[in-house]
């Protein structure tokens, strides 16, 4: 639709990389410590195989519709009703994501940095950023996130590093004493934060060019990215252990909390934080990106850079109050939050894919009879 | 133009929000505490912060020859509420942020700190690199009363003193916070605690003479550990008990023992190296539990004659070495056993490694296994050198 410029393959690579790895890495090591206690990375390798099914699924659709956004998608497959009743939901559910992620980050910058700043304040400064990117366009996002990268790749590094005496490796013993039950759980759960959402990219899949040789790439890029969820979530068991783990509201910033080498390179948490401030913000771009452009072109609009002002006054208001406490909000996630996303990212895209398969086999049949 | 100065006044004014000074808090705004301790008195707690005086412990001239610390105390229902309500007497917020060491009185260790606890995991601004200790037969505030020399501020020298006895001398172990609630968590483990006592005159202690003289009046002593069964402290290990404690599980780094020579007198030996693992497993429903010691070791002083040019007196050295920390480790074994009944030297969780699914059937009366559980000790003890010297002096004087 209208959006100018396309972009490289390579920079989709990058994209879903830092989007995977998002707002996953932040808070997913205390739910699948709690499901899975020292199994914990268990179920993180587990999430990663189910996540190599669940963006499997969305390269074969892609290659189904190499040029229509998730909406044309929809509209192609089930026709104007009840194609744009499924675009509805896939858009609300976008909507939905924006506002629980900048909840995330609120939350995390008022516990930890900000403790009496109004919440509203620390969630429009940094919706200022993501509304302004967007605005801008997709092209120049991607440029940033490239920019980005190195940044998140020291930041890693450094924190893998420093945070390798402390490791205690008989934290991961006895392994695998949760048995396949818990493991599948917390893979499912893994997949659900950090591969599912991957169906919003879907409005940005019609811009890259040659989808062909992307798709490859994106899915390596978001087996990387879920690896290095992987290495923390190893990292909180080894380090804090699995109680103290399930128990963080931010295990990995609990984590980054015991660097400590030669009392000498300690207290860097502010500094490390860097990290979760980047792929954070590609995470709730990429989140409002899609609500946006996903309305504009239900709603058909000529250009989608019309809405993204109000779209933003609604995303922050809607974040003060997407949960009303923090018992609401781990209740949701544990609940809620699964169904809800196999619906819109595993159940939806599947549907799509089997009838739009169907369809087109047919047409080539019926094209070819005639 | 124009577009380019206003953009430009606009970027220069986007610095005032941005410097996330929103609730700023200067130095001279906050009291800076470096201590707590935690009593409990007619069913409320009694929280004692000693806090810095900033200007009494810089090194430039210009102290007033106040005290270098000083203490709010506050009573209340809760701790925070307590923490709190220390500003009616305190002029500023107290800061938790450089806490160095947490302080439990005896009588509320006995009664169990769990709900103490909970404030100092909960809130964001304590870090958890702070040690936890019990006040040896006196309350926290006692404690944290004591003006020290050497170190300023006391609650520094607490934190130094635990961390130097436990690198040179052993029978003390700096506990975190982390690694309290770990042990606590875990079914087959129990925490323990470094205690700290008061010795000499605890009230002029808390004078700044304390400090002028030679030989204060009041000083604070690492002594032993506190054996908690969950977070109730259920008694104290003496000095040799808390050796083998740390021998055991794998803390000691460098210290100093003594062995008996044959005809009498004794040979001092440093510990250089010291390795021990402990293991547990299950053989027909009963525990079969073990610690493994390996030991490296330098001769200190040498109190009795003996020819150490000689291979054999130095191998008759090691096996007597061997025998005298078997007895250190099975002594804090015993103890554990017969005295207190409580595994806190983690053999439960050593179990649980090695066999998960025994340790099923053991874990919800892990204690009582523990008790009549059958514990085998081999020490292995290596002596490397022999100092400065090779023989002793008095060696040549003899002949």
């Amino acid at each position: 639709m209208n959006d100018n410029g396309k972009i490289h393959s390579r920079q989709l690579m990058v994209l879903a990389f830092l989007y995977t790895v998002g707002t996953t890495v932040l808070i997913i090591p205390a739910g699948l410590a709690a499901i899975a206690n020292q199994d914990a990375w268990i179920g993180a390798i587990a999430g990663v195989a189910i996540g190599v099914i669940v963006v499997g699924l969305y390269a074969l659709l892609w290659r189904l519709f190499p040029d229509k956004t998730f909406v044309g998608i929809c509209k192609a497959v089930f026709g104007k009703w009840f194609g744009t009743l499924l675009a509805v939901i896939h858009m609300f559910g976008a909507f939905i994501g924006t506002a629980t992620v900048l909840f995330y980050v609120g939350d995390f910058f008022q516990l930890h940095f900000l403790p009496r700043t109004p919440f509203a304040i620390t969630c429009s400064l940094f919706a200022l950023v993501v509304v302004m990117g967007v605005r801008m366009g997709l092209e120049t996002i991607a440029r940033a996130s490239e920019l980005m990268l190195p940044w998140f790749v020291i930041l890693f590094g450094v924190l893998v590093l420093t945070l390798a005496p402390e490791i205690h490796v008989d934290r991961m013993l006895p392994v695998f004493e949760s048995g396949w039950k818990p493991v599948v759980w917390a893979g499912i759960s893994f997949a659900g934060t950090a591969y599912m959402p991957i169906v919003f990219l879907f409005s940005v899949f019609p811009r890259v060019k040659s989808p062909d040789k992307a798709w490859p790439g994106m899915i390596a890029a978001a087996l990387i990215g879920g690896m290095c969820v992987v290495l923390i979530t190893l990292l909180c068991v080894l380090v804090l252990g699995p109680n103290i783990t399930s128990r963080s509201m931010f295990p990995s910033y609990a984590l980054v909390k015991k660097i400590n080498i030669g009392n000498f390179v300690q207290r860097i948490e502010a500094i490390m934080a860097g990290l979760w401030f980047v792929t954070t913000y590609i995470k709730t771009t990429f989140y409002y990106y899609s609500w946006v452009t996903s309305l504009s072109e239900i709603l058909r609009l000529k250009n989608y850079r019309t809405i993204t002002l109000p779209c933003g006054m609604i995303m922050v208001v809607f974040s003060l109050v997407v949960y009303p406490d923090v018992v609401y909000w781990q209740r949701w996630d544990s609940t809620v939050f699964p169904p809800y996303i196999l619906t819109l990212g595993f159940l939806f895209p599947l549907l799509l894919w089997i009838v739009g398969r169907w369809k087109k086999d047919r047409s080539y049949e019926t094209g070819r009879k005639t | 133009m124009t577009r380019k100065r206003l953009s430009l006044l606009a970027a220069l004014a986007l610095l005032l929000p941005l410097t996330g000074c929103w609730d700023r808090r200067e130095l001279n705004e906050l009291a800076i505490s470096v201590a707590m301790g935690i009593d409990k008195s007619d069913n409320l707690y009694e929280v004692t912060v000693q806090v810095v005086q900033p200007g009494e412990v810089t090194d430039k001239r210009g102290t007033s020859g106040q005290v270098p610390v000083t203490i709010y105390q506050a009573k209340g229902v809760t701790i925070f509420e307590a923490i709190r309500k220390m500003t009616t007497v305190s002029p500023r917020k107290i800061y938790a942020a450089h806490l160095r060491a947490v302080v439990f009185g005896e009588p509320l260790a006995r009664e169990g700190i769990g709900d103490a606890l909970d404030l100092l995991s909960r809130d964001y601004e304590p870090r958890t690199d702070f040690y936890l200790l019990v006040a040896k037969g006196t309350t926290a505030a006692r404690a944290l009363g004591v003006l020290t020399p050497l170190e300023k501020i006391p609650a520094n020298k607490i934190f130094e003193s635990i961390q130097t006895a436990e690198k040179a001398w052993a029978p003390v172990r700096a506990v975190t916070l982390d690694e309290f609630i770990g042990d606590y968590e875990n079914e087959g483990n129990n925490p323990v605690l470094s205690g700290i006592s008061v010795i000499g005159d605890g009230q002029a202690g808390e004078t700044k003479e304390n400090v002028e003289s030679v030989r204060p009046a009041a000083q604070l002593q690492n002594s032993g550990l506190a054996v908690f069964r969950k977070d109730r402290l259920i008694g104290w290990l003496d000095e040799r008990e808390s050796k083998g404690y740390n021998y055991a599980v794998n803390n000691v780094r460098d210290t100093v023992g003594h062995v008996p020579c044959p005809g009498g007198g004794h040979v001092a030996v440093e510990v250089t190296r010291s390795k021990a693992s402990i293991r547990g497993s299950v053989k027909g429903g009963r525990p079969r539990l073990a610690v493994e010691l390996n030991v490296e070791q330098n001769v200190g002083e040498v109190q009795c004659r003996m020819d150490l040019t000689q291979t054999k007196t130095v191998q008759d050295l090691e096996r007597r070495s061997e025998q005298t920390l078997e007895e250190i480790v099975r002594g804090t074994i015993e103890a554990a056993q017969r005295k207190y009944k409580t595994d806190f030297l983690g053999f439960g969780e050593a179990v649980h490694r090695r066999d998960p699914g025994a340790w099923k059937s053991l874990r919800s009366d892990w204690d009582k296994h523990f008790e009549t559980a059958v514990v085998d000790v081999k020490v292995n003890v290596k002596i490397k050198r022999t100092g400065t010297l090779g023989n002793s002096f008095k060696e040549k004087g003899r002949e």
